[in-house]
């Protein structure tokens, strides 16, 4: 059907591993055993301070994962509307959607965090963590916006053609034609983008939002012990992304597989 | 020619040697501390902490060198060597005397309770359930952690509190009382206001800190400190800088 693979490059998540690598030795492996030997030898043989570290982490741990996926929800929502907005024929729609994304992204994403958390406070009375995901998902629904866009594109027009010559409308070709098979390319980067955000979001501890990075930052600041902490949550990070990578490549692989059919 | 060079020379040397007579001292600073070290409108690092080690500075004979850097990881550019001293109203405590030496005191402080104007709060005994901002790392914060069964929450800056108190999303802060008076009777008084100074708390003394064994510069502070103490320069600056 088509003319050539598309494919959709993104760049700030971690890298994928690579599902046909068969080696026993893969990059993968290495960093992911290798990180886990280094907290087990860490844990296991310097207790003090390494075990006090990772006992004080664990509530960041997961205050990390609920903004993670409350952004992403927020994200992917605004993404599918900024995206439909990008390729609508209506101009208002087309125009929001396009000045949405060309101003969130002419933004640092640090910047924006402060702006829209301290901004947010003299409008409504809402909680901090709300006010930090409501700051990642306004951010990250932009970037997920050009995905969209790519994804919905990457479906041949004659689909489009032919569905419309069936009597389909247009909102109804989106739904039932296009989008259920632009979610197979969609998918790949929008798990990128996902890891790319859980790593962002270290950036609203700078929001005194209780996350890993506050909270070994809280450790230590309270023991002096700067480079055992940094350490420990530097190697934590580093698991929770090996991980998600490793889901994300069998995900594609499997989406590849079906595709190959 | 010849001579103009051997001027030259003869001058760099002079201004060289008279240089290196004074020993530089740097200092870190985290001037987001009004109003003993702050930025000012014409961007220069000022304050009474400022101002007090360029009286010891003159009194003790160094040149200070103030380097603006953020309080987290203070102490540890410190331990690295990246500055000689830490001059950020750095009160003296038991776990910090552990990792560094300090000067002798210069300021005497206690923490205060800062609340929202309208808010009943007496103490921090009130605030069970309730979230309270601090500095991280400062004994501010380490006084709502101690306390019991409220919630403590850091920021990197007490600014960043001050907002976020103002605006309802934590019930109160706690930091030094000459900087909650700074915010609570100038920057925000139409918001805030200081509860109480915590009385459980013991009087806290400002310290400069440097890195053990650093008795060269530890010398030359406590020098100039204890020379400064003596004279009328320091109702002087009380009086310009906090106002009483």
């Amino acid at each position: 059907m088509r003319d050539k693979p598309v494919v959709i490059e993104v760049g700030d998540g971690a890298a994928i591993p690579d599902p046909r690598d068969e080696g026993l030795f893969t990059a993968w492996r290495i960093s992911f055993f290798g990180t886990l030997a280094i907290i087990a030898y860490l844990v296991v043989f310097r207790p003090d301070p390494y075990l006090d570290i990772i006992k004080f982490l664990p509530d960041g741990i997961v205050v990390t994962f609920q903004v993670t996926f409350a952004s992403i929800a927020l994200a992917l929502v605004l993404g599918l509307i900024a995206g439909l907005g990008r390729i609508s024929k209506n101009t208002f729609f087309n125009l929001a959607a396009s000045t949405y994304i060309e101003v969130v992204r002419g933004i640092p994403l640090l910047v924006q965090l402060f702006y829209i958390y301290f901004a947010l406070g003299h409008l409504v009375r809402v909680p901090d963590m709300v006010a930090a995901i409501v700051a990642m998902g306004f951010c990250y629904g932009a970037y997920m916006g050009e995905v969209f866009r790519a994804g919905i594109l990457s479906i041949d027009t004659g689909q489009t053609e032919a569905s419309l010559s069936l009597g389909f409308n247009r909102s109804q070709t989106m739904r039932y034609v296009v989008l259920p098979q632009a979610w197979r390319t969609i998918l790949p980067p929008v798990g990128n983008e996902f890891i790319a955000l859980l790593k962002d979001t270290s950036l609203v501890s700078i929001l005194a939002v209780s996350d890993i990075l506050r909270r070994g930052r809280e450790f230590a600041s309270e023991s002096f012990l700067y480079f055992e902490t940094y350490t420990m949550i530097a190697l934590i990070y580093l698991v929770i992304t090996l991980i998600l990578s490793k889901i994300l490549s069998n995900v594609e692989h499997r989406l590849n597989h079906y595709e190959r059919r | 020619m010849f001579k103009k060079i051997v001027l030259t020379l003869a001058m760099l040397l002079c201004v060289s040697s008279s240089a290196m007579a004074e020993k530089t001292i740097v200092f870190a600073v985290d001037a987001t501390w009004p109003p003993m070290e702050f930025v000012n409108s014409d961007k220069q690092v000022v304050g009474y902490s400022i101002d007090y080690m360029t009286a010891a500075a003159k009194a003790a004979g160094f040149t200070p060198v103030f380097k603006n850097v953020a309080w987290d990881g203070i102490f540890a550019g410190l331990a690295s060597g990246k500055y000689d001293a830490v001059c950020s109203s750095v009160s003296i405590t038991e776990a910090r005397q552990k990792v560094m030496d300090f000067s002798i005191p210069y300021f005497k402080v206690r923490q205060a309770l800062i609340v929202a104007k309208d808010s009943p709060v007496k103490s921090l005994a009130d605030l069970k359930g309730e979230k309270v901002g601090g500095q991280i790392g400062t004994t501010g914060y380490f006084a709502i952690k101690g306390a019991e069964g409220v919630e403590a929450k850091s920021y990197d800056e007490v600014g960043l509190a001050m907002e976020d108190l103002s605006v309802g999303r934590i019930a109160a802060v706690v930091c030094d009382d000459p900087v909650a008076a700074n915010y609570a009777m100038d920057q925000y008084k139409e918001t805030l206001k200081i509860a109480t100074i915590i009385e459980t708390g013991e009087v806290e003394y400002y310290g400069i800190a440097v890195n053990k064994g650093n008795t060269e510069v530890l010398d030359l502070l406590n020098k100039g400190i204890e020379s400064v103490s003596k004279t009328d320069y320091v109702q002087e600056m009380q009086h310009k800088w906090i106002g009483q």
